[in-house]
């Protein structure tokens, strides 16, 4: 892959040492070499005039310019160098031109391939083994950028689809199948029953215990699947149905919602969060979100709707960065009123909106209080409205409710990576405590788990108050780069800590943590954590995706995502045991105890669950400690720099910057956790 | 005898296999005249739609034998050609299906090794080829030939007995010429024209049945017709290789060869068009008459292999798939090879070329929802109940609704065979025209 290693790893726009190096000399001698390269520097982005990508065939003249641009782009070393440029010696040049002008009627070649190239250093060959990054260079460098884009959205709608091929949770396996059969049985009960009727009827068989707007939603594919077949759904004699069809279509209804609500979500969270960012490490982040195994080996390969609920949670983030803090409040509502593991979240997002509304001081923070307050119970009004008088009789609305929140199940199910059943190897807890004092203190450690993160952003809140009369600065708040590390921290701490934990809802924390990951330099502290949760997360699911059938999907789609990230997990020692456990997994547990190989999958996966739990709670204290020094003393220094270059936006006042970690770029909001 | 473990074994043969295609493929981009477009070409060529859709869901072994084609043509660029030969009689004994490819190779051996450039016989190379040839025939067929199994082999291998067209109609020229007969039987019974019907050839025609195609109206074909058909074709192209036997001239006639087979053969079934494609690829790059000719061939091949996956789930895979090879393909080359349509004709026909291109989408998305409204309309002849608020109907019997009329069934089967039939005689002629006239497209493998 000699040809691709000639441009720099890639380059953040408006990055202060970029700027540095662009000297107006070299770019007027690479207008002199040729007129059509002149009339690149009026494209919207930086980078497009280091890169060698002439839009149209340049005829003989391309070569030359390729040449004596790469070696321009090479004089400027990497770019956290700030090495001076050294101007192009005109007699190469020459030379140059004149090795082109002998073949003029064969098309030019794609490269300049015969340009000797300089060895690589040792970090920057690293980085080669990241097929996402080498493929967006390859379409950035053959001018075929624009086609990133839908082609990563093809391509992983294709894995979709692959994946959803094998087999679903519960297949074949009557009488009560599985979580494939209980949506398809929600879709069959809302279209034939009234509402009255949908949290209570035969509750036995997969009775509906999500909210509303789940039933909702399968209101609406039940419709659908009744005007395609209405054999799909019939009544009670529809159960178990398991035709091709049938398949197809539940399996179609999942890419659909995900094409709905998550894929542009994502799209959104690369194109606010990241907006200072290059182009083209947005999408990279967008590729390494796209092709988050757990999520699709949960959504796609043992079936469910996951995506739409994180998907609204995303776009309530996007929504926070817009300073769009009623819609997202809206969003995130829905996400609750999707699935009720949205909770997971409400401690970040609560504390989120409660800092704005002390940061933005009492007058225009309370009167956002009130609006929030408004618009979030309005919200919930209409989503159970059919629950509520007049539609319904008071008492009515207590059938989702008692369905939504089971108290009445165990402290943990099945076998689940949290610390009630880490623990429960050497200390039986049921023998020990009554239920009653379990919740009790699950509830305890959970809220212990969530507030210091919450409790900081209150605090960088309070800190920098606007004073009455001051005007609004531009621009995102301080701690709104908080609000990944809140998410992760509350939602783990839900996940590890909280009663009746489902191994599926390790997804929850996973989408911060890979939205954090998204935006991380290879070699950043963010990175290492976020690839190893991920990992270890669809490995903790290993045993779940086992009996649905998805072993060949777990393996491939753990391989593409870490080839896509450039992560070798047999590189590193320290992981390495893992992969040989995960091989070994294969192997048929010992007779005498069948559950071993789950209990040591918990006990391996726990621990790794905490410290990311732990890390994330010392990223926020370290991002507190920071605001602290620049926060109290001068109002808002970090911002200036990050907007220096943004045009203002038309549609809304203000852009926001690249918000989260920036390892590496030395231009964060704050600085970060990197050593 | 299905299992998931044998069902896995087997597959698992199908990727081993492939590694053969891989490891040449890579030899290929080594030694290449611009490795970086090589390099494309042959991840094009490993990534193929075709080997997807008949190797790994249908099921052959596919990947493996154009990997040993593959091997023996890498082995005539690198002027190797004695094993060139060789690794061809391999081939062939593999599978028989290659004898499409067969003439432009004993040409191509023929003239460029066995014959010095004065037109001399070179009585070395020609023995030693003749021999090793041989030699793998004698292994191959050995056994046999002991047990006096020969006639059982040669009947197998040689289904003369079969139908003209294969149970789908592969989309080569008897498919128009069926297609039109149907018209013509079509417009004679509307207008009572003073024309002969063969009355057997009126229920005949494909109903989806391996059997003798009977035409209504024309002339019925014979065996014999066919091969003449393919040989003249076969033998322009061959001129022209004997008069200019370099390695792209062999790679156009190899090309055509396998072409003319397809298009004029005798029960030609649709997997044959791999064939084609594949070495065509190699030609991809050169110039943008090539290049636009390899798009058309690639389409309208790869979309007729579609109906070789017909469940729903897998359906979508291939269209998604394919789509994607074809951007990947497409986006990086035509940048490189792109040329201004020069004269006037040139405008017209390319204008024509995108609009036959773009009628494919519309055609699957015709192909796509012509069964559901046949189901739909069988449906609604069905009863209609009502539903009230607590109470639901009767569920329709399943077998009734999935019965659509054969006639739908098969329609559009016959519209992807008809619409990718005319793709690829274009196509056909195209490269015929650009082979003949090859000194004005010259390109980078003129080099070799």
């Amino acid at each position: 892959m000699e040809e691709l290693s000639a441009l720099p790893p890639e380059i953040p726009r408006n990055s202060p040492v970029r700027v540095r190096t662009i000297s107006v000399n070299s770019m007027r001698s690479l207008r002199s070499v040729a007129p059509a390269f002149a009339r690149l520097p009026t494209e919207h982005e930086r980078p497009e005039i280091l890169a060698p990508t002439p839009r149209q065939p340049l005829g003989p003249n391309r070569q030359l310019l390729e040449h004596s641009a790469q070696q321009w782009v090479q004089s400027l070393g990497s770019p956290s160098s700030s090495r001076p440029v050294s101007p192009i010696s005109p007699t190469r040049r020459l030379a140059s031109l004149a090795e082109e002008s002998q073949h003029v009627k064969a098309p030019t070649p794609l490269s300049a391939s015969m340009i000797p190239e300089e060895p690589l250093p040792p970090r920057e060959r690293e980085q080669e083994h990241a097929m996402a990054r080498r493929w967006v260079r390859w379409m950035h460098k053959r001018g075929v950028k624009s086609w990133v884009l839908p082609t990563a959205l093809l391509a992983s709608t294709c894995v979709k689809l692959a994946v959803g091929l094998g087999s679903y949770s519960g297949e074949a396996t009557p009488p009560m199948f599985g979580d494939y059969e209980a949506q398809r049985h929600w879709m069959e009960l809302s279209i034939h029953l009234p509402f009255s009727r949908w949290y209570t009827y035969d509750l036995q068989y997969w009775g509906l215990d999500y909210p509303p707007l789940t039933a909702y939603v399968s209101w609406l594919c039940g419709l659908a699947a009744h005007w395609i077949n209405p054999s799909w759904v019939a009544l009670d004699h529809s159960r178990g149905i398991e035709s091709v069809g049938s398949k197809v279509f539940m399996r179609s209804t999942v890419l659909f919602f995900d094409a709905l609500v998550y894929v542009p979500a994502l799209f959104y969270f690369t194109r606010t969060w990241q907006a200072t960012r290059s182009k083209r490490s947005q999408n990279l982040a967008l590729l390494t979100l796209l092709f988050q195994p757990a999520l699709l080996l949960v959504d796609f390969g043992h079936f469910q709707y996951n995506s739409v609920m994180l998907g609204f949670t995303l776009l309530a983030l996007n929504a926070f960065a817009f300073e769009a803090d009623i819609i997202g409040a809206i969003f995130f509502v829905l996400s609750l009123g999707f699935k009720q593991m949205a909770l997971y979240y409400a401690p970040a997002i609560g504390g989120y909106l409660l800092a704005k509304c002390l940061y933005l001081g009492s007058t225009h923070g309370g009167k956002l209080f009130v609006q929030l307050a408004l618009t979030t119970s309005l919200s919930f009004l209409v989503l159970f409205l059919p629950f509520l008088p007049p539609f319904a009789p008071l008492s009515a609305i207590l059938d989702p409710i008692t369905r939504i929140f089971p108290f009445a199940r165990g402290l943990f199910e099945d076998k689940v990576a949290n610390f009630w059943c880490a623990t429960n190897v050497a200390f039986k807890w049921k023998n020990w405590a009554s239920t009653e004092v379990l919740i009790k203190l699950s509830a305890a450690l959970t809220a212990l788990g969530f507030l210091p993160n919450v409790l900081i952003s209150l605090r960088v809140a309070w800190q920098t108050q606007l004073r009455a009369g001051q005007p609004r600065p531009a621009g995102h708040t301080l701690f709104l780069p908080l609000l990944p590390y809140m998410l992760l921290s509350s939602s783990m701490s839900f996940f590890l800590f909280s009663f009746q934990v489902h191994e599926k809802t390790i997804l929850l924390p996973l989408l911060p943590i890979t939205l954090l990951l998204s935006n991380a330099a290879l070699d950043s502290t963010v990175f290492g954590w976020g690839v190893l949760a991920n990992n270890i997360a669809v490995f903790s699911m290993w045993p779940l995706l086992k009996r649905d059938g998805l072993g060949v999907q777990y393996v491939a789609l753990l391989v593409l995502w870490n080839r896509l990230l450039g992560y070798n997990p047999l590189r590193l020692p320290a992981l390495s045991f893992i992969q040989i456990l995960s091989v070994a997994l294969l192997v048929p547990a010992p007779a005498r105890y069948p559950d071993i190989f789950p209990v040591l999958n918990v006990l391996i996966s726990t621990p790794v669950f905490g410290l990311v739990w732990i890390w994330s709670i010392k990223c926020g204290v370290e991002a507190s400690w920071a605001l602290d020094s620049l926060g109290v003393a001068t109002p808002r220094p970090a911002r200036t720099s990050i907007s220096i270059n943004e045009e203002p936006s038309t549609t809304h006042g203000t852009k926001p910057a690249s918000i989260g970690p920036s390892q590496g770029r030395k231009r964060a909001p704050f600085p970060s956790e990197e050593k | 005898m299905e299992c998931v473990e044998l069902v896995a074994y087997q597959r698992t043969t199908v990727i081993l296999s492939e590694l053969v295609l891989g490891a040449v493929l890579l030899r290929f981009i080594r030694g290449a005249v611009d490795p970086p477009t090589q390099r494309i070409i042959s991840a094009s060529l490993f990534l193929h739609p075709g080997f997807l859709i008949v190797d790994h869901i249908h099921f052959q072994y596919n990947g493996f034998m154009f990997g040993i084609l593959l091997w023996s043509i890498l082995m005539a660029r690198n002027g190797n050609k004695l094993a060139s030969g060789i690794l061809f009689a391999v081939l062939l004994n593999f599978k028989h299906i290659y004898m499409y490819l067969a003439p432009a190779y004993f040409i191509y051996l023929l003239r460029s090794y066995c014959f010095s450039p004065s037109g001399k016989l070179e009585i070395k190379n020609f023995l030693s080829l003749a021999n090793s040839v041989i030699a793998v025939f004698i292994l191959s067929f050995g056994p046999f030939i002991l047990m006096g199994q020969i006639p059982q082999i040669l009947s197998r291998l040689f289904p003369f007995t079969r139908g003209l067209n294969h149970a789908y109609w592969a989309p080569n020229a008897w498919a128009l010429v069926t297609a039109a007969d149907r018209v013509l039987l079509k417009y004679i019974t509307r207008t009572g024209a003073n024309v002969v019907i063969n009355s057997s050839g009126v229920v005949s025609t494909s109903r989806g049945l391996v059997g003798d195609t009977v035409f209504a109206v024309l002339p019925n074909i014979k065996p014999a017709h066919t091969f003449a058909i393919t040989v003249v074709f076969q033998s322009v192209a061959l001129v022209k290789l004997w008069f200019s036997p370099t390695y792209k001239s062999f790679l156009t006639a190899l090309t055509l060869c396998g072409y003319a087979s397809y298009l004029f053969g005798w029960h030609v079934h649709e997997k044959a068009i791999l064939l084609v494609l594949v070495p065509l690829s190699l030609l991809a790059a050169e110039r943008h008459a090539y290049f636009r000719t390899f798009i058309l061939a690639s389409v309208a091949g790869v979309f007729s292999l579609f109906p070789l996956i017909f469940t729903p789930g897998e359906s979508m895979v291939k269209v998604i798939y394919s789509v994607l090879w074809i951007i990947f393909v497409y986006v990086p080359l035509t940048r490189r090879v792109y040329e201004y349509p020069k004269s006037l004709s040139f405008v017209i026909i390319d204008t024509l070329e995108k609009i036959y291109l773009a009628g494919f989408p519309l055609l699957q998305l015709v192909v796509t929802l012509l069964p559901i409204y046949a189901s739909r309309r069988a449906e609604a002849t069905a009863p209609i109940c009502v539903q009230s608020d607590d109470f639901t109907c009767p569920e329709p019997d399943p077998q009734s609704v999935a019965a659509p009329s054969s006639a739908m069934e098969f329609l559009p089967l016959m519209l992807t065979s008809v619409y990718c039939a005319i793709g690829l005689a274009w196509a056909f002629c195209r490269l015929m025209y650009v082979y003949l006239n090859e000194q004005t497209y010259q390109g980078p493998l003129n080099r070799i």
